[in-house]
């Protein structure tokens, strides 16, 4: 039950190095940790729990990962991510013989419906909801520029811009 | 040079508070050469401590201190949210000014007319565009049209609308004012990184510190406000960064903390002369509180639109602000260009799965708008202090009690209908919008402007009734919401209310 050792301890490792960040909530700015270990168990578990949620086809399972990784960093020093992953872990695994991960799309998208209405599931939406459309790599997919102070603004980079408008007159 | 006074100096008025109303009245004191104290909660922050980052930004600047009830838009930093408001500054309509005459009776409400009129108040909008830098007023050109505006436009112009348009942004146009072009950050909300966007933390506290009768100070929370045995006001507790109680002796003591700390100080200001809170002698303190109807709605176009592009804010459509009751309405609203980011839109769709994932995909191709309108007084929208709730201060928690009156839901559905049609005559579809009351907020009311003591809390200069020396100084003294963004009418009534000061100084009255 729950993600495994190896997983709790490279989580908490995270969240030490992190535990000095401001606001100690939400995060952007931690992309570059380490891989995340698509081998763990739990962690593949969650990674696609986070896809089920968000569902973006061309996005890789290691930013769905990096972002189960990035939440719990940001949750630094407070547990309650990490225990509601772990019963939502445990949840999602109960409602089939077969492991979450191993069962097809639409059966995970069901196992993920009977979980929907619990509060440990709101509390993983919020968290992943942020992670995943703050990803540099969700922004690029969508067309969001993200911060654009350091490049002088869009007044000379497309600002204005609107191709398809046809009026009238 | 920036002074510093004794706290035993008496003859300073003491600002508490440091936004649109307590920034501007502090620097229209200093200018006339009144000395004022500003006490701010917050602390203060530069320019390049404001990031494109809203995440971050809400933190940095929000005032997120425990507080129960629906969520609002407080910041507790120099500027308050002068830091993060749109620059959105319409005027209020002449007979928005006079709502019980023009509505007439509207049940369940507590409609009463502004005692002061649109013309009494005129010249002082006019002084509050030019330090503003409000664009189409003082020869300041409209603001640039973004994609977003041009959409809004051309929909508003497919189904009938004509009053469209950039001008009344407090956002420079050009420079002016010290303060450099908007160069198109996009980042509005976030604190405008270079200054365009006019905030009383980098136009009016500079400004009062350049005289030699001004001082900040920060991260100083008052907590009680003291009076004599004739119940006149004394002086200002706060407590400073270190925990330390201090009192700052004053001549006149002005408030304002945005309507719920404003009426959280007051209350906790009771005494046996004032058992229910100072001002509250007709128990409309904290009554009467007003958020504006308000909604968002989000259209997906038929191309690129791409309205992170530029600023948020940027053009709107007047065609509803009037009083037209066929529509089944009192009052009116505004419609006016919003934006927002990625996780904002996931956010705005709501719930999981593919249908919000395909929606932020067309992230490129979304427009959108932010409706303000009218929202009539009710007595039992009120802001409250919890019982036993307390925060890290030691003081009452505030609970904000706030329900949608019948008029607002049917605004808000016509306002949903009207931007619905707007955004498909020009090829929109999949159009989301917010209903209820857990949107964004303009805080107005509970210490309402009155004739009469028993309707409300502050004359029409924002003196409470019955002490001679305290002023309500933000949009707590709004008689009324109308339909407009508040800021603009509060910066005007606080250079109304220094003059008003002045006056009654120079007569020995103060």
């Amino acid at each position: 039950m729950g993600y495994s050792t190896t997983t709790r301890r490279r989580f908490l490792i995270a969240a030490i190095a992190l535990s000095g960040t401001a606001g100690g909530i939400r995060v952007s700015r931690v992309w570059a940790q380490p891989t995340a270990d698509l081998d763990d168990a739990s962690l593949r578990t969650m990674a696609d729990m986070v896809r089920r949620l968000f569902p973006h086809a061309s996005i890789s399972d290691e930013v769905y990962a990096q972002v189960i990784d990035s939440a719990l960093s940001a949750a630094a020093g407070d547990n309650s991510l990490a225990s509601a992953l772990g019963e939502a872990e445990a949840a999602v695994n109960a409602v089939q013989a077969t492991d979450f991960i191993d069962l097809d799309p639409d059966a995970q998208i069901r196992a993920l419906q009977t979980i929907e209405e619990t509060p440990f599931f709101a509390a993983i939406h919020s968290a992943v909801l942020v992670g995943v459309y703050n990803h540099p790599t969700i922004w690029e997919l969508v067309g969001y520029g993200g911060p654009s102070f350091a490049q002088g603004g869009y007044l000379n980079r497309g600002a204005g811009e609107v191709d398809w408008l046809q009026e009238a007159d | 040079m920036a002074r510093e006074y004794e706290l035993s100096d008496d003859s300073v008025v003491v600002v508490i508070g440091s936004g649109a109303g307590g920034g501007t009245l502090a620097n229209e004191l200093a200018q006339k050469g009144i000395d004022a104290i500003c006490l701010e909660a917050g602390p203060r922050l530069a320019l390049s401590d404001l990031e494109n980052d809203p995440g971050l930004m809400a933190g940095r600047l929000g005032w997120n201190d425990p507080r129960i009830g629906p969520g609002v838009w407080l910041c507790k930093t120099v500027g308050g949210t002068t830091v993060r408001w749109s620059g959105i500054s319409p005027r209020i309509q002449p007979h928005e000014f006079k709502p019980a005459t023009t509505y007439g009776l509207l049940n369940d409400t507590t409609l009463i007319d502004w005692p002061l009129s649109f013309d009494e108040i005129a010249p002082y909008y006019v002084r509050a565009e030019d330090r503003m830098g409000v664009t189409g007023t003082h020869g300041i050109p409209p603001s640039f049209e973004t994609s977003n505006y041009k959409v809004l436009a051309a929909g508003g112009r497919a189904i009938g609308y004509s009053e469209i348009t950039t001008e009344r942004t407090a956002i420079n146009s050009i420079a002016r004012d010290g303060r450099p072009a908007c160069t198109q950050i996009g980042f509005c909300h976030e604190g405008c990184r270079i200054g365009a966007k006019w905030s009383t933390l980098y136009s009016e506290i500079p400004k009062a510190e350049a005289t030699d009768h001004f001082e900040l100070r920060t991260e100083a929370m008052a907590v009680q406000i003291n009076h004599d045995a004739d119940g006149k006001v004394t002086g200002v507790v706060y407590v400073d960064a270190d925990g330390v109680m201090h009192e700052q002796k004053a001549r006149a003591v002005a408030v304002a903390g945005n309507v719920i700390e404003t009426t959280r100080l007051l209350l906790n200001s009771n005494s046996s002369r004032f058992p229910a809170g100072l001002g509250n002698s007709s128990d409309q303190l904290g009554r009467n509180y007003m958020r504006h109807v308000s909604t968002m709605i989000t259209a997906v176009m038929p191309g690129e639109v791409n309205y992170h592009k530029g600023t948020r804010q940027a053009g709107i459509i007047l065609d509803e602000q009037h009083h037209r009751p066929e529509r089944g309405f009192a009052g009116g609203y505004i419609i006016e260009t919003s934006g927002s980011h990625p996780e904002g839109v996931a956010g705005a769709v709501g719930g999981w799965g593919q249908r919000v994932a395909d929606y932020v995909e067309k992230f490129s191709q979304l427009s959108g708008v932010f409706v303000t309108g009218e929202d009539p007084p009710q007595a039992d929208n009120r802001i409250t202090l919890h019982p036993t709730e307390r925060d890290q201060y030691g003081l009452a928690v505030p609970v904000l009690q706030y329900t949608l009156h019948p008029n607002s839901v049917t605004m808000q559905e016509h306002a949903i209908q009207q931007t619905t049609a707007l955004y498909e005559a020009i090829g929109g579809t999949d159009i989301i919008a917010s209903r209820g009351v857990d949107l964004t907020c303009h805080n107005m009311g509970v210490a309402r402007m009155s004739a009469l003591p028993e309707d409300g809390v502050t004359n029409a200069f924002g003196q409470v009734h019955n002490i001679d020396n305290l002023f309500i100084s933000d949009g707590s003294v709004f008689s009324s919401s109308g339909a407009a963004n508040p800021t603009l009418t509060i910066v005007a009534l606080a250079i109304r209310q220094a003059e008003h000061i002045e006056a009654r100084m120079n007569r020995g009255e103060l």
